[in-house]
């Protein structure tokens, strides 16, 4: 194949692979805005589902389940996971392989047996304490163990590609260990923190199998909200919240590519 | 930095005139058995003794793995000895963390924080000690003045070059004004030209300071041109304290000679008085009875310095003069540096060029040394 042929060859892949995953998302922001509530014919543009969004009590208070469990259990991961991280650096030197993998080991553990798992557990506590009855509690927990990881290898990956000189410098110019930490390893860490607190907040709001196993009657998030409805068959309103949800989520990377080009910018 | 630095003002008045050349008696640092390892087959000190006294530019020297890095790091409190005490200014520092002493370090990666700027780099140490913004902006600005940091000031750390950034690392150490600045080989990572220049530099700025320095590094030229004194490490002991000059030309020890870069060594086979008898011939050698007696048992060696060593027509005789033919010659400008078989083994001699005829490979000469410039050396340990 000629130099020119195999660029063409590649372009025509480049853009059937956005087409493949682009197009399906197309379909349900362009039904969502359909007059009728066929799923097969797109009969007029109307804004009728978002308007029927806006009343649906239900599907609100989801929203903002999903909206307080990704926040709450992002910040609690922030703090855990860090720890972990810092820890596991700074004591590197040990023989903690194991302790590493056991940490891990959720990451690829399938979201079903874990949420399984955790039910389980739940369970059992409650039956023996009466603490710990399924709802937000319960998930909150759940999500912070699921995403602990996540963070603890983002702030490691960071310290580890630090000069270790760094934090002798620290030291050798007068700073006790807190002010190490606030002036040194916080300001430091800080990309890795944005960036660990922002996939632990986005792998929340995504997660439906875990939250599914740990909730309870109160504590529908907004997956949970959708596979319900869904099981009474594909109501166009279905379409409304996922193009909202994916306005919500292209917003987020917009923000967040303009704060790396601003961070680049700025070194 | 430049010329002129010399010509700009001083910083400050406690900066400059903490320690005036008198007062040079005074220790700033005492080591008393020092002992380190990493571990059960790997000795770091094995039993350092050490004063470096007041506004001193001393240099711990030796090849890598030699101890050296690992006493700068005691010093700093980034490491603790095993044994050993350890006094600052007369005080017992050995158990004082790194943030609580006078001392500050020049990272041989320099170490500048990346998340700050370089004023604030500058200002790190100030700050964390409590220093007031208005007193923290003065001192920055004086060093800055001081060192000649110009615009750079005003600059991100990763704008900067490998030179510049060691200006700065010497710069955000001296703001902090310790009882001793420690520079852990800050030059190495710099190419030829510019560390001669900062070599020069240095020096100067520690003389204008009068500011205790402990420099570490492997290069002998480098401790050579910058040192008051020098500390020659090898296998975690001290092999010899001295000035450059005593160490280059009455090195202690074949390992000393060795590292100094001398290769004429010659085995001492046996001795008649002040006549020693070598592969070369006989050699006459001004020492006591006393002084040879140490240096001339078994294993011990003969030094003598490439530039000492005159070449004479072959017909000339006198003390110590043997009769050589040039088997080499490598033409450097300046000297000559020739290869020369004497007796039974091979001599090299460095004769500076004043533009005389020089003797060319193949030629009969007669190699001429004076006797006060024979060095004897006790054998190596275990050979």
């Amino acid at each position: 194949m000629t130099r020119h042929g195999l660029r063409r060859g590649l372009r025509v892949f480049w853009w059937l692979t956005l087409v493949f995953l682009y197009l399906p998302l197309a379909v349900v922001v362009l039904y969502s805005f359909n007059a009728s509530n066929s799923a097969a014919h797109f009969t007029g543009v109307s804004l009728r589902w978002y308007y029927r969004l806006m009343g649906n009590e239900a599907l609100l208070s989801a929203l903002g389940n999903s909206l307080l469990l990704a926040v709450v259990s992002s910040l609690i991961a922030l703090l855990l996971g860090t720890l972990i991280g810092y820890g596991m650096f700074h004591h590197r030197w040990r023989r903690l392989g194991w302790l590493v993998v056991l940490i891990y080991l959720p990451l690829v553990l399938p979201d079903i047996v874990f949420g399984i798992a955790e039910m389980a557990f739940f369970v059992q506590v409650e039956r023996l304490t009466g603490w710990l009855s399924p709802g937000l509690g319960t998930m909150i927990i759940a999500h912070v163990s699921f995403q602990i990881p996540f963070v603890a290898l983002i702030v490691y990956s960071r310290l580890v590609g630090l000069d270790p000189s760094l934090f002798e410098a620290a030291k050798d110019l007068y700073a006790s260990p807190w002010q190490r930490a606030c002036h040194f390893l916080v300001p430091t860490l800080r990309p890795a923190l944005i960036s660990g607190v922002f996939l632990s907040f986005t792998l929340s709001l995504d997660d439906f199998v875990i939250s599914f196993f740990t909730s309870g009657p109160e504590s529908a998030t907004l997956p949970i909200y959708i596979w319900g409805a869904i099981r009474k068959g594909v109501s166009p309103e279905i379409n409304a919240i996922a193009t909202l949800m994916i306005a919500a989520v292209a917003l987020v990377a917009v923000a967040s590519l303009l704060l790396g080009r601003q961070r680049a910018g700025r070194g | 930095m430049s010329e002129t630095s010399t010509a700009s003002a001083p910083p400050r008045q406690d900066l400059t005139n903490r320690a005036p050349a008198a007062a040079r008696s005074a220790a700033a640092i005492n080591l008393e058995g020092l002992h380190k390892r990493f571990g059960p087959d790997s000795v770091a000190l094995d039993g350092v003794d050490l004063t470096i006294h007041e506004g001193e530019f001393f240099t711990l020297l030796g090849p890598s793995g030699c101890g050296k890095t690992t006493l700068l790091r005691i010093l700093a409190g980034l490491e603790s000895p095993d044994a050993g005490r350890l006094t600052l200014g007369g005080r017992d520092i050995t158990q004082v963390p790194a943030h609580r002493r006078s001392v500050n370090t020049v990272f041989q990666s320099y170490a500048l924080f990346p998340h700050l700027s370089v004023r604030d780099n500058l200002a790190f140490g100030l700050r964390m000690q409590g220093v007031s913004k208005a007193e923290r902006d003065a001192r920055v600005a004086d060093i800055a003045r001081f060192i000649q940091l110009g615009g750079l000031i005003e600059r991100r750390v990763d704008q900067l070059s490998g030179g510049q950034r060691q200006r700065i690392a010497l710069a955000r150490a001296l703001v902090c004004e310790p009882n001793v600045l420690l520079l852990d080989e800050p030059l190495s990572a710099l190419d030829a030209g510019l560390r001669g220049q900062l070599q020069v530099e240095l020096k100067r700025v520690q003389a204008r300071l009068g500011m205790t320095f402990l420099f570490v590094t492997h290069d002998q030229q480098e401790a050579m041109v910058m040192s008051d004194r020098i500390a020659v490490l090898n296998g975690g002991s001290i092999q010899q304290v001295g000035s450059p000059k005593d160490i280059y030309e009455r090195p202690a020890n074949a390992f000393v000679a060795r590292f100094m870069g001398h290769d004429n060594l010659f085995p001492i086979l046996d001795r008649d008085g002040v006549r020693l008898n070598t592969a070369l011939g006989a050699l006459t050698v001004e020492a006591s009875e006393a002084e040879l007696s140490e240096t001339s048992g078994e294993g011990s060696l003969l030094l003598i310095r490439p530039e000492t060593i005159d070449l004479l027509p072959p017909d000339q005789a006198g003390t110590n003069c043997l009769p050589a033919r040039v088997t080499d010659c490598l033409y450097r400008g300046s000297q000559a540096e020739y290869r020369l078989d004497v007796g039974d083994a091979e001599l090299q001699a460095m004769v500076n060029n004043r533009g005389w005829q020089l003797p060319s490979v193949g030629d009969r000469v007669c190699v001429s040394v004076a006797a006060e410039d024979l060095v004897t050396l006790a054998g190596e340990a275990g050979t």
